[in-house]
């Protein structure tokens, strides 16, 4: 066993006694409560265990269900319950516009995928805040940064339509 | 000698080069007019050599990828420049349409085309020159018996001064003709074939035999291994670097047929390889192949010593970080989603070079024969500088390949793209 102290959407937790073999998904899971964050396949390949890392190199998708918790010391990270607005008793007051955006598009039916979807979308919009793209990139950047992740109600499209709706409506992101 | 008698012997030069550049361009006209030729051939003739194309893997260079079968552009990249396969369907202009049966003997095993220009040596004929003229007539009557493709052959990209063809008289004068040493011992029929499959249809050597300075094969260390041609290094696969890395025939055979046994799975171009070729070849010939690799008499496999760890405990944190996900606490693996480490061929060899390049690109998805597939493995090059890939290295293969020494961070910055 080893102590871990996490920095997850801006709160601190632990030390907690972790063993050193157990993946982030499950801490989030079972020693936390975070369980927003999903298992799909256990291998990495399927992207709804998605959380994004924030550290020199980031912001940036990193898949929980492969990657040792210990891995994550020293490094701030964000799950699905980090993105909404919440008012002073922890309820949410606002979603985030890609939350709202896959909303609006009804881009998922059973929602499994969602959090990695949400992530994924949320990490190229604030790289594309930081570096703005060109207009004729925007379709391949979008299909770059979805592609990774499956949906198995196929609801790619609206996830694609959503995404691409909210880049281009958002200041900035692409190069006048 | 006088300037005069200097004058005279560069007339004469001038006089010889020029009467060979117009010899040369006649016989090309000429040959390039030749008849089309048809090959008549039974049904058994064209399965026999549609059987002996897969066994000699000539699609991997001759067909490309999603092209017409055996209409050529694959790049072959080497040390002097990128060679392309050519079209060897029967098209009369840009294929082997005008070839007679002779003229594709002599290409197959003297490395000279039909209108007389000298193929590269990246066209195996050092290796073929061993093939039977029965061999070589059934690949012909099948190749001349497919739809013939009109596709004009990709230029090469060869650097001066092998772009001069004429100078592979010189090289195959010094190289070609030198007599293979076998790799094992043994005497049986079944050895026998097995050294016809792997050293001249096979033409393993062309990537597992280490080369010399002009790029030719090293005829004194057969199938000992080769680190220069591509990203991943060819490995020893003489009988004894097998049995050191625990290969029997048995697992042997496996992997050849399937493209993955108990301790390794056929990445890269040697997934083609059994992809395309030796998952191909039928039970007797898989066998002939095991027997030669490994000789009549093969060493026992060596089981992985038991080795102290060294490696800094910091090593151990990264394995359990990014590895264990996938290959599990005990690096057990798990079937058709990450190879198991224990014992692994690549984790036992006693250069690190492709356990490194593997951490550091991952590895794409695997397609093997039938439906068996494997799933892609990330790549640790942006999680791991070289220190710590080294000391993760030198951790896996203390700890699962009974290989005791240091891995040096300055080999992983070799490797490094």
């Amino acid at each position: 066993m080893t102590m871990l102290k996490l920095q997850i959407n801006g709160k601190e937790y632990g030390p907690i006694d972790v063993p050193e073999d157990m993946m982030l998904v499950d801490v989030l899971h079972e020693y936390l409560g975070l369980t927003g964050t999903r298992f799909g396949c256990g291998q990495g390949e399927c992207g709804a265990c998605t959380v994004i890392v924030d550290d020199a190199r980031g912001p940036r998708e990193v898949r929980s269900c492969i990657t040792g918790a210990h891995y994550f010391s020293g490094k701030p990270l964000r799950t699905v319950e980090g993105h909404a607005r919440r008012d002073a008793a922890g309820a949410v007051s606002a979603l985030s516009p890609v939350q709202q955006a896959f909303l609006d598009h009804f881009s998922f039916q059973c929602g499994y995928c969602t959090p990695g979807f949400v992530n994924a979308a949320t990490v190229l919009l604030e790289r594309l805040a930081k570096a703005p793209m060109r207009k004729e990139e925007l379709e391949a950047t979008i299909l770059e940064a979805l592609n990774p992740h499956l949906c198995r109600c196929t609801g790619y499209v609206r996830y694609y339509q959503a995404v691409k709706q909210l880049v281009l409506s958002t200041p900035g992101l692409v190069k006048p | 000698m006088t300037r005069v008698g200097w004058r005279r012997v560069l007339q004469w030069l001038l006089v010889i080069l020029l009467a060979w550049w117009l010899l040369g361009f006649v016989a090309r006209w000429w040959s390039g007019r030749g008849p089309v030729q048809q090959a008549q051939a039974s049904a058994q003739q064209r399965a026999l050599g549609r059987y002996l194309l897969d066994a000699a893997d000539c699609a991997a260079c001759h067909t490309a990828e999603g092209g017409a079968p055996f209409a050529g552009g694959v790049p072959l990249r080497s040390p002097f420049g990128t060679i392309y396969g050519t079209n060897i369907t029967p098209d009369p202009d840009h294929g082997i349409g005008r070839y007679t049966d002779d003229d594709f003997f002599h290409a197959l095993t003297r490395g000279e085309a039909r209108d007389g220009h000298q193929l590269y040596p990246a066209m195996p004929y050092v290796s073929y020159k061993s093939m039977t003229r029965a061999d070589s007539d059934a690949l012909y009557a099948y190749l001349m018996n497919q739809v013939a493709v009109k596709k004009a052959n990709p230029s090469n990209d060869v650097r001066f001064p092998a772009n001069i063809r004429a100078g592979m008289h010189g090289w195959n004068l010094l190289f070609a003709d030198a007599a293979v040493t076998p790799v094992s011992r043994g005497n049986s029929p079944a050895w026998q074939r097995g050294r016809y499959l792997v050293e001249t249809l096979g033409h393993c050597g062309e990537c597992h035999s280490p080369r010399g300075a002009l790029g030719q094969v090293d005829r004194d260390r057969p199938l000992a291994g080769n680190s220069e041609l591509g990203r991943f290094a060819a490995p020893d696969i003489t009988p004894q670097g097998l049995a050191a890395r625990g290969w029997d025939g048995a697992s042997l055979r496996e992997y050849l047929a399937t493209g993955s046994s108990a301790i390794a799975v056929a990445s890269d171009e040697m997934l083609k390889v059994v992809n395309l070729s030796t998952s191909r070849l039928n039970a007797g010939d898989l066998d002939a192949m095991t027997i030669y690799l490994l000789g009549d008499a093969p060493p026992a496999p060596v089981t992985p010593a038991s080795v102290e760890a060294s490696a800094d405990a910091g090593s151990h944190r990264h394995y359990f970080d990014l590895c264990a996900g996938c290959h599990g606490r005990d690096g057990g693996g798990v079937p058709n989603v990450a190879v198991s480490l224990r014992a692994n061929t690549s984790v036992r060899d006693p250069s690190p070079h492709n356990l490194i390049v593997a951490v550091l690109d991952g590895l794409p998805e695997h397609d093997f024969p039938g439906l068996a597939r494997m799933q892609d493995m990330p790549g640790f090059a942006a999680d791991l500088d070289d220190t710590q890939v080294a000391a993760l290295v030198t951790w896996l293969r203390q700890e699962f390949g009974g290989q005791s020494a240091l891995v040096e961070a300055a080999s992983v910055r070799e490797l490094r793209r």
